[in-house]
């Protein structure tokens, strides 16, 4: 069943359109990830979820209930804020249990609420301080267990992680990755980081511009990318584009051409001579050859060492940049001209309008 | 992209927001119209009528307006106090003012130790009732304790003092001189807070392009807090303009000598309460107070209209 | 540091050292001969007092011959009363003023705003007809309700500010968590505005405190005046009687110079908070 629902959700302030058209299902115990540039309307959409912003149109429905006209509290949500919103003139056990005296939890029943949740996120120790006594990764665990208390259908996480440092975000992470593993709870979880979308997420949301670009589980918006900009936003460094257009159909194939890449040929039946098309091949799956199912060319202008990997900028013939990742210690030499080949798995094709083109290269 | 007011507050249903605005923002609202409001508008509205010996009021439209800026028995006095009210504010700006920005300045250097005791002595003054800083002024100038003649003996300048309170041509000057004495530390402390608010990489960028501290003062810190001093300004047009107790702790409701220091608050209170000359008069009271309020609304307004149109904010 | 550069710090620690003199040489003038005996204070009226001109029968005169306690007492009152209801009812009006948009809201803003700048004063005949007529003349609650409605309009307006500084993600989690909108003030924003209250106390205590005209207008027995309007009236009638004079002068000095000290750093951090642009 499904445990969340939205149905043609429309935001508008004035004349901006901040969420168009939004359709969603969740299930019981899915961890879903809205991911998308800032402004994407992906911190919108789940405080309308909570109830905090309104909508101009459509329908939420949390446990098969229309929440619609429902204060945040009567929506079975929790929430975990960027900021924590811990109440800063509250101890840790107040913080949790603030809220339950209004949703009347008798207090025998908080007192075991908040006991279990400490011991899971081991704030059994700071129960009795202070917002500002704790680090910022225990002002998360709190703000966690403040949303756990309240036992709720749904959890709502905005951008959680986004203002602990580095090495706390990715042992954050990996805490309310076993979070979800025990607790089994629904989880609507919003952050701009791909990392967070593709390590946490069962499924992910790509959003932009108010819309939902595509909706899938991690490998599957990575590997088939539903348009340009799923194809762009998901992957580090960004997927490399190039112009193509259709140059002849022979027998089901298409002869794809372009400057900046040896012609191409692969099977789709929907596209006809002359088709404005653009290519796309991942950093990661050029490598170093003769001549592949997708071959490119280019002299390089500047390699980045990572240490696992490295990156080689490299000028087209068509003067755009690309870049490719290099395995290994032997990095080609700024100034030199480099071949670079992709298997035709890899190798990604969008029409006119941005969406991918169904394809088997050869 | 958040909206301004929470969504859930924005679709609660009517009558719990009425009867949360009508929790919160009754008693201000009750109060503050009762009495700061209502009896604004009732003095505006009394000052049309006139009261009879047996106290009966009837209407008499602007009348008490034409007696007041008309006939000479009123009129006289009312300019007299209208003119010393703006000498009190001329000396005011000229000297308050000015005093208070070099101070702010001088406290905003960098590298100037004892900032906080510097702030709270000078300060100081401020905090005291305007009766206590008044009489002991009156003291202090006083010929027969000698203190002030007697300073100035000492430095060698003992000529020059004279009983300038009790001088007609000198009272209203040294009174206001007294009364920028006390209040100095506004706008000494509110240009202090804009100085400090000027990000310090602007001056080091200055300093950087080889300008001196006077120079930085005068070119960069000086044009960035015009605001706050024409905010200082006008605030001092309210003040002075209202200004009474001062006046009446040092001088009395008489405002001697021979009226030399009369401004509107003495006036008023004269009118309104009547004195050893003249018996009080509600109707004329209210009419004087009326004529006080569109004079300080006027100055908000030509500091609303002219001169805060023109002020340009700078955002950091 | 350079040699200009001394030359220069000790100029401007000159001109700050005799500035801060002349800003409180005449309150310790007043202060110090108020213990001296009359023939010391015009003998040599800047010498401190010593064991010979030592005398506290100014004080004694203040206290035989006028009420001084009671009118502390009268202030106090007045003072702490008027602060609290103008915080309280200043803070909830500020709420609701922020948080919560309703017709008429800004309206009702502009409304509030007027007193900030229009002094309250220039009401007095009609405040005085109403406190007649309610029967409130000459008692403590006709200066607090006017005290009151004259503080509201600054705490309102540096209340705001505060309150909108409070992160909205704070009163989103409290929704979140079903807490009444009443309790989010009282429990969850009230607490927070702590640092606002030094402020607000600038903008209400001292007027109050030092304030001559409603006391003059709105009281007439002995028995409500406050410290300011009594000694005020000592002054006037012992004007020749130069220790009770001096005494009292420094009876009412003395308070205020003492809480000031002690609140110092709070009251210009309020003031040079930037709640006042």
């Amino acid at each position: 069943m499904a445990n969340l629902s939205i149905e043609h959700l429309n935001k508008r302030y004035g004349a901006t359109t901040v969420l168009n058209d939004v359709n969603l299902s969740i299930e019981d115990g899915e961890f879903v990830v809205l991911v998308g540039p800032s402004g994407c309307g992906k911190s919108t959409l789940l405080r309308m979820i909570a109830g905090l912003d309104g909508a101009s149109g459509g329908d939420i429905h949390i446990a098969g209930k229309l929440v619609n006209t429902l204060a945040p509290a009567e929506r079975g949500i929790a929430m975990v804020f960027q900021s924590y919103a811990l109440y800063p003139h509250m101890n840790v056990r107040k913080n949790m249990t603030f809220g339950l005296k209004f949703t009347g939890v008798p207090p025998t029943e908080r007192e075991r609420r908040v006991t279990e949740a400490a011991r899971m996120l081991r704030l059994e120790e700071l129960l009795e301080r202070y917002p500002r006594d704790l680090s910022g990764g225990q002002r998360q665990r709190v703000a966690i267990g403040r949303a756990i208390v309240r036992e709720p259908e749904v959890f709502l996480f905005d951008e959680p992680l986004s203002n602990l440092d580095a090495a706390l975000r990715v042992s954050t992470r990996v805490e309310i990755a076993n979070l979800h593993r025990l607790l089994k709870s629904t989880i609507v979880y919003v952050t701009h980081d791909q990392v967070e979308a593709m390590t946490l997420a069962d499924r992910i949301v790509v959003m932009n511009k108010g819309c939902i670009e595509q909706v899938g589980k991690p490998l599957d918006l990575y590997y088939e990318p539903a348009n340009l900009f799923v194809a762009g936003f998901i992957g580090s460094p960004a997927m490399n584009f190039f112009e193509a257009e259709v140059e002849g159909i022979e027998g089901g194939r298409a002869r794809v051409t372009g400057a900046a890449f040896r012609t191409l040929d692969i099977s789709a039946a929907s596209l006809k001579v002359g088709d404005r098309l653009t290519v796309g091949v991942r950093p990661e799956h050029l490598v170093r050859g003769e001549a592949g199912a997708f071959t490119a060319e280019g002299i390089v202008e500047l390699v980045e060492r990572l240490g696992e990997a490295s990156f080689a900028y490299l000028r087209r013939v068509d003067g755009k940049m690309f870049v490719a990742e290099v395995r290994g210690r032997q990095t080609p030499a700024p100034g030199e001209t480099v071949t670079l080949v992709a298997a035709s798995p890899d190798v990604h094709v969008f029409d006119a309008s941005g969406l991918r083109v169904a394809t088997e290269t050869r | 992209m958040a909206e301004p007011v929470s969504h859930v507050t924005a679709q609660m249903p009517r009558a719990k927001l009425a009867g949360l605005l009508l929790f919160f923002l009754g008693p201000a609202v009750v109060i503050y119209t009762l009495f700061s409001i209502y009896p604004l508008v009732a003095t505006m509205a009394l000052s049309t009528y006139t009261s009879d010996t047996s106290g009966a009021r009837s209407f008499v439209g602007l009348a008490n307006f034409q007696t007041l800026l008309g006939d000479a028995l009123w009129s006289k006095p009312f300019w007299n106090a209208l003119g010393n009210n703006l000498i009190f504010f001329v000396v005011h700006m000229c000297v308050q003012n000015p005093v208070g920005i070099a101070l702010a300045g001088l406290l905003s250097l960098p590298g100037v130790r004892l900032k906080g005791f510097y702030r709270t002595v000078m300060f100081l003054p401020t905090m005291l009732s305007v009766v206590i800083v008044g009489f002991s002024w009156n003291l202090i100038l006083s010929p027969l304790w000698g203190v002030a003649s007697g300073a100035l003996k000492a430095v060698g300048l003992g000529s020059l003092f004279a009983p300038w309170l009790g001088l007609e041509s000198s009272a209203l000057v040294t009174l206001s001189l007294i009364s920028v004495w006390q209040f100095v530390g506004i706008p000494m402390m509110l240009i202090y807070a804009a100085l400090l608010n000027i990000p310090e990489e602007l001056i080091d960028a200055a300093r950087v392009d080889g300008l001196g501290q006077f120079r930085i003062f005068f070119h960069i810190k000086l044009p960035l807090v015009l605001p706050t001093i024409s905010l200082v300004s006008v605030l001092t047009f309210v003040a002075n303009f209202n200004a009474f107790d001062l006046i009446y702790s040092v001088k009395g409701a008489l405002a001697g000598p021979n009226f030399a220091t009369d401004i509107l608050g003495t006036f008023f209170y004269r009118t309104f309460f009547g004195n050893q000359l003249q018996l009080g008069n509600p109707t004329m009271g209210a009419a004087v107070a009326t004529v006080m309020f569109f004079i300080i609304l006027l100055g908000l307004c030509l500091y609303l209209f002219l001169v805060q149109r023109r002020i340009r904010r700078y955002a950091f | 540091m350079t040699r200009d550069q001394r030359a220069r710090s000790i100029g401007v620690h000159l001109v700050l050292i005799a500035y801060s003199l002349l800003a409180v040489g005449p309150i310790l003038l007043v202060v110090m001969n108020s213990f001296k005996v009359r023939s010391a204070i015009f003998g040599s009226p800047l010498t401190p007092p010593d064991a010979s001109t030592f005398s506290l029968i100014g004080y004694e005169k203040v206290f035989r011959s006028s009420h001084i306690l009671l009118y502390y007492s009268n202030s106090l009152i007045v003072t702490l009363v008027s602060m609290a209801l103008v915080l309280l009812f200043g803070a909830m009006a500020a709420w609701a003023l922020t948080e919560y948009r309703f017709r008429g809201s800004t309206a009702l803003a502009l409304f509030l705003s007027i007193g900030i700048m229009v002094p309250i004063r220039l009401g007095s005949v009609a405040i005085l007809n109403m406190m007649r007529s309610a029967g409130l003349n000459d008692t403590l609650t006709a200066l607090v309700l006017v005290y009151v409605a004259q503080g509201l309009p600054m705490s309102i307006f540096i209340l705001s500010e505060f309150i909108q500084q409070i992160p909205k993600d704070l009163r989103d989690a409290a929704r979140c968590d079903g807490v009444p909108e009443t309790r989010i003030f009282f429990e969850v924003v009230a607490p927070l505005l702590r640092p606002a209250i030094a402020t607000v106390a600038v903008f209400t205590i001292v007027p109050i405190w030092n304030d001559l005209w409603f006391p003059l207008i709105l009281t007439s027995s002995d028995s409500t005046h406050t410290v300011t309007l009594g000694v005020q009236q000592f002054l006037g009638q012992y004007i020749t009687d130069w220790n009770s004079v001096l005494a009292a002068l420094s009876m009412a000095i003395l308070p205020v110079v003492v809480i000031y000290v002690i609140l110092s750093r709070q009251l210009i951090a309020g003031l040079t908070s930037g709640a006042v642009k």
